[in-house]
């Protein structure tokens, strides 16, 4: 994404000469390179060196428990691209970010134009709101599964009361997906709505003031003035979220641990349930390239796709 | 993951007049938003409200069917019974321990990597910028495999820097400071340059002083970043004594039978510590967010 | 991303009130922990007691009784720092143990199933165990049975010291079983031998509760599909890329499993907390489950007593499985805490009559077996003499207690009584699943 236009601008950056690529470089020495070599450091032996060596591996069958390693060819490439286990969790990754992401994105919406609107709850709306995200994933786990309980949670005693049959909630295949997509939209829809809510109280006054003295009502001016002019930080948002809802892995494991019958298995557990639960190194490399790749396929394709529109 | 907003950002959220409270006469418009706005916020706190009701519960009436919201007498027991085992505290000390070596360590390693890569030339400078840049798009959590073995190489498995060490490469942040960097105007620079300041001078006292703002917002999203990580920390201890607080409570079972509240109790002595440094940092965190779209 | 404006993103700012203070208190706590790192783990329990640290997976009612056992062992060993862990049930425990062995600084002492030994990589995952200094904390081969000793060995090295056997037995609901005229003058439960007899019996059963006859599990099914398939000497092989296996016995024990649901006598959906619910509240009259349910059904009110497993296909062969310790891989292991470690297991042998009595545990330590105190014990001594008919499971990295055997046969036998699959079905998929399990190379 952003490695080309960056590199173009500080080759341009002379000639440029606005505020922003006032990039105000000395002639070449190696003192830059000083500035850089720590993280470089870190960078290269715990980023680079273990994507290069992950490679190595997905050519052996190491073992977590150690023992005589041999190369093995593209066994673990065969084994990993026939695994319908592997297309099961792909296939749950997908649907729980198809499921999430325009919860996530139309209820950050929705709960920022409330707060802008109503000025005077701000600070106990962005509390509520935003509280939430800053709570660890094993907290937030606890909570939902405790108010998820079937049989003693609050969910089902509600329906009771209300005369409502109660839900299995995270113990059956058909709404376990569902259930871990609500709990994680509350923890999780705080974060969109601060960036929501920053773009919308970055849009000047007078823009509203003057659609006012045109007699435009509340509605229209969400319509006409606020939503069109939060395009950019939708796409922005819809990106974000798409990328992390792809990776999800810590909140379905606490909360269903994969299951009911692997209904909720997404890719990054089973690549810990083949590397780590099932000892085998190898394979489990193999698997997190294959998904690794189709996460930066998916970045790119996401960012070029959207620029274009924006364009 | 991590990117940065383009829009222009605002300094500050600010208070500015409600776009619907201009009507002469109290409308029902506005009566109603603010019903629904205070619903919303309370449905939201729900969860926490409930946690913390179930927690100063008798343990027998935690499994009351259907749950009633009050109690009787509440009682503080289930806190006592989870602070008595300590293990919650030792996780605490964990957490700040090591989320406090990832920050101090990001900021020590990403605001130099920024400097260099903003105000110099040095060989092969494009292309190291490119490779740091293209890390952003690899996701961590397809390294976990490569990266365990490492730590069991390096006898790290187990330790606090081998939590903290592989948290600290976040080349969004170096992006995200270096066009910091980059706007800041040269005449500050050239100024201190005049009086004969070296690069490191320039750096400690003009360059940092001028971007307090974004090394707050990397240096809270950071520490709310590190204190909430689950996978790494999970997969990198096993030991009780060296976990951290969301893994401890997510893999150490508290007790046995029944124990409602003391789980509710530990979740909300869990929630606390941030909930506490969210207060603080309240407006920090919100015009974090603002400014420089990080996520982590 | 593109830039559109030419503004900056962040103007330099003006200066932030209050912002200093906290920095200034950021960098100070920053600087306090990270040199709190520096110097080392910081342990305030740091003393000169020898550290002992235990982990195990015992999170139901066992679990409550080994505590207490623990609180019993520290209060008498006042030099040891104790500590012990309880980790979530079967894989997440196993993974753990795993990845703390590999990291080299896992548990100093750990309970396992014995069925588990092979897949935690004896020699590399786990340390052996020295056998003389086992016998200086006073324990050697002569106090266990000789069937649950050989287990604990890999390669001819002692890998495991067993702590219990626990098995399938049957529990029968004594007011229901009397109400059919199931029980003999002693209230215990009369002779049901012979698949016919037994079959009969649960139709009686269920005429009279209108709800089953026999309560079971049927989502841990592998444990009772292993005990009938093994009641006919029925022999599971794996070798190295194929596995020996008598269709036609395993198809008899699984025809009968799927009669049971079928025609009503067992339910068709039931999870392991249902299963003793139904036995307890009359629905059913007999129940085949773990003996640790004991604790379970002892908070129940009802009256109900054990035997054996019920005689199906002409004997009372069981599923069975030990508890044992081991000592996880170390990096560098301490002798002190070794020796520690063998005491803390010594220690909870001698004291095992109480892991019985509050776990229903058959205890593997024959001189607590064989003593007194244990065989007045009820109704634990109803089935002592079941821990003889305890068939171990298959040999392979992959079996044993919450293995991967276990995990891939649930799906078709849980199918088997929901009804959802055939015995010819549920048996072809079961080996498909060995097939694959058997092609995989072995990590360990």
């Amino acid at each position: 994404m952003s490695e080309r236009t960056h590199t173009s601008r500080v080759q341009g950056s002379g000639a440029a000469g606005s505020g922003l690529v006032d990039v105000h470089r000395r002639p070449a020495t190696w003192t830059g390179l000083w500035y850089v070599l720590p993280f470089l450091a870190f960078y290269l032996l715990f980023l680079v060196w273990p994507a290069i060596v992950g490679l190595g591996y997905t050519f052996t069958d190491r073992s977590l428990a150690g023992g005589p390693v041999s190369f093995i060819g593209l066994d673990n490439w065969n084994e990993t691209f026939t695994d319908r286990a592997l297309y099961e969790s792909l296939w749950n990754t997908l649907v729980f970010t198809v499921l999430s992401v325009p919860v996530m994105v139309l209820l950050a919406l929705g709960l920022a134009l409330l707060t802008d609107h109503a000025r005077r709850l701000g600070w106990f709306l962005r509390f509520s709101f935003f509280a939430p995200f800053v709570l660890p994933v094993a907290v937030m786990a606890l909570m939902w599964e405790w108010m998820y309980n079937p049989s003693l949670g609050l969910f089902n005693g509600i329906l009771g009361r209300l005369g409502f049959e109660g839900s299995e909630w995270l113990f059956s295949e058909n709404t376990a997906m569902a259930s871990v997509v609500i709990a994680t939209a509350w923890w999780q829809v705080g974060f969109n709505y601060l960036l929501y809510l920053a773009a919308m109280q970055s849009i000047p006054k007078d823009v509203y003031e003057a659609a006012a003295i045109d007699g435009a009502g509340a509605w229209q001016r969400i319509g006409r003035i606020t939503l069109p002019l939060l395009f950019r930080t939708t796409v922005l948002i819809t990106i974000l979220q798409l990328i992390g809802s792809l990776r999800v892995f810590e909140q379905i494991y606490l909360m269903t641990g994969g299951g009911p019958n692997f209904a909720t298995r997404t890719v990054i557990q089973y690549i810990y349930d083949s590397g780590f639960v099932g000892l085998r190194i190898g394979l489990a490399s193999s698997m997190a390239y294959v998904f690794m790749v189709l996460i930066i396929i998916a970045s790119v394709a996401q960012f070029r796709l959207f620029s274009r529109k924006e364009a | 993951m991590a990117t940065t907003t383009d829009r222009p950002a605002p300094t500050a959220v600010t208070e500015r007049p409600g776009a619907l409270r201009r009507g002469p006469r109290p409308d029902v418009g506005r009566i109603a938003l603010y019903t629904v706005a205070v619903l919303a916020a309370l449905l939201w706190l729900l969860p926490l409200l409930w946690s913390f009701a179930t927690s100063i519960k008798p343990e027998g009436e935690t499994t009351i069917t259907p749950p009633t919201w009050f109690t009787a007498d509440p009682t503080f027991d289930a806190y006592a019974q989870v602070l008595g085992r300590g293990d919650l505290i030792r996780w605490t000390f964990n957490s700040f321990v090591t989320t406090s070596i990832v920050t101090a360590l990001t900021l020590i390693v990403c605001v130099p990597a920024a400097y260099g890569f903003s105000r110099f030339d040095f060989r092969g400078r494009p292309w190291l910028f490119a490779l740091i840049i293209g890390g952003i798009l690899i996701p961590p959590q397809t390294l976990i495999v490569p990266q365990f073995i490492l730590m069991t190489q390096l006898g790290l498995v187990d330790t606090y820097w081998g939590i903290a060490l592989p948290q600290v490469v976040a080349p969004v942040f170096v992006f995200i400071l270096k066009r910091f960097f980059d706007a800041i105007p040269c005449d500050y620079e050239d100024a201190a340059k005049i009086d004969g300041a070296g690069s490191l001078r320039i750096l400690w006292n003009v360059m940092l002083p001028l971007s307090r703002p974004i090394l707050t917002a990397v240096g809270i999203f950071t520490f709310i970043g590190a204190w909430n990580n689950f996978l790494w920390p999970f997969l990198v201890t096993t030991d009780p004594d060296t976990m951290t607080l969301p893994v401890g409570m997510g893999t150490v079972m508290g007790g046995y039978g029944i124990q409602y509240a003391q789980v509710m109790a530990s979740a909300v002595l869990g929630a606390l510590p941030l909930l506490v440094v969210f207060l603080l940092f309240q407006r920090h965190i919100v015009t974090g967010v603002a400014g420089a779209g990080i996520k982590g | 991303m593109r830039d559109a404006s030419n503004r900056p993103s962040l103007s330099p700012p003006p200066p932030a009130h209050g912002v200093e203070r906290r920095a200034l208190l950021t960098a100070v706590l920053t600087t306090a922990a990270v040199t709190a790192a520096g110097c080392g783990t910081y342990d305030p329990l740091a003393s000169d007691r020898t550290r002992l640290r235990q982990w195990n997976l015992f999170g139901g009612g066992d679990g409550l009784r080994m505590l207490q056992m623990h609180e019993a062992y520290q209060a008498e060993h006042t030099d040891v720092d104790f500590r012990a862990t309880t980790f979530e049930w079967g894989a997440p425990f196993y993974t753990k143990v795993a990845m703390g062995a590999a990291g080299g600084r896992g548990a100093d002492i750990a309970t396992v199933h014995v069925s588990r030994l092979e897949s935690l990589a004896p020699g590399r995952l786990l340390d052996p165990i020295d056998p003389s200094a086992l016998a200086e904390a006073g324990i050697d081969e002569t106090m266990f049975l000789p069937n649950i000793w050989k287990e604990c060995f890999f390669e001819g090295r002692l890998y495991a010291i067993p702590l219990d056997t626990h098995l399938l037995v049957q529990f029968y609901n004594l007011d229901v079983c009397r109400e059919v005229g199931l029980l003999d003058s002693r209230d215990r439960l009369i002779p049901l031998d012979g698949k016919d007899t037994y079959v009969d019996a649960l139709r009686e059963i269920k005429a009279a509760t209108g709800g089953f006859g026999l309560s079971l599990d049927t989502w841990g099914p592998w444990s009772n599909f292993w005990a009938l398939y093994r009641q006919q000497d029925g022999e599971l092989v794996f070798g190295e890329d194929d596995f020996e296996m008598d269709d036609d016995k395993a198809l008899a024990a699984m025809e009968f499993l799927y009669r049971l649901s079928e025609e009503g006598l067992s339910p068709r959906v039931s999870q392991g907390a249902d299963t003793s619910a139904n036995l307890a509240n009359g629905r059913s009259g007999l129940m085949i489950h773990g003996n640790w349910e004991m604790t379970t059904l002892d908070a129940t009110d009802v009256s109900f007593s054990v035997t054996q497993f019920p005689n199906v296909f002409g004997n009372h062969r069981t599923r069975g499985d030990s508890h044992c310790y081991v000592f996880p891989h170390q990096r560098d292991r301490d002798p002190e805490r070794t020796r520690a470690a063998l005491d803390y297991a010594a220690w909870m042998l001698r004291h095992s009559l109480s892991w019985s009595e509050g776990a229903g545990h058959v205890p593997a330590y024959l001189p607590v077996a064989e003593s007194q105190e244990y065989d007045q014990l009820h109704p634990q001594s109803e089935y002592r003499e079941a821990a003889e008919n305890v068939q171990f499971e298959p040999e392979a990295w992959f079996s044993g207690s919450a293995g991967r055997l276990q995990d891939e046969a649930t799906g078709p036998l849980t199918a088997l009584h929901q009804g959802t699959r055939t015995p010819e079905e549920a048996l072809r998929q079961l080996k498909r699943t060995f097939h694959a399990m058997t092609n995989a190379p072995a990590p360990v």
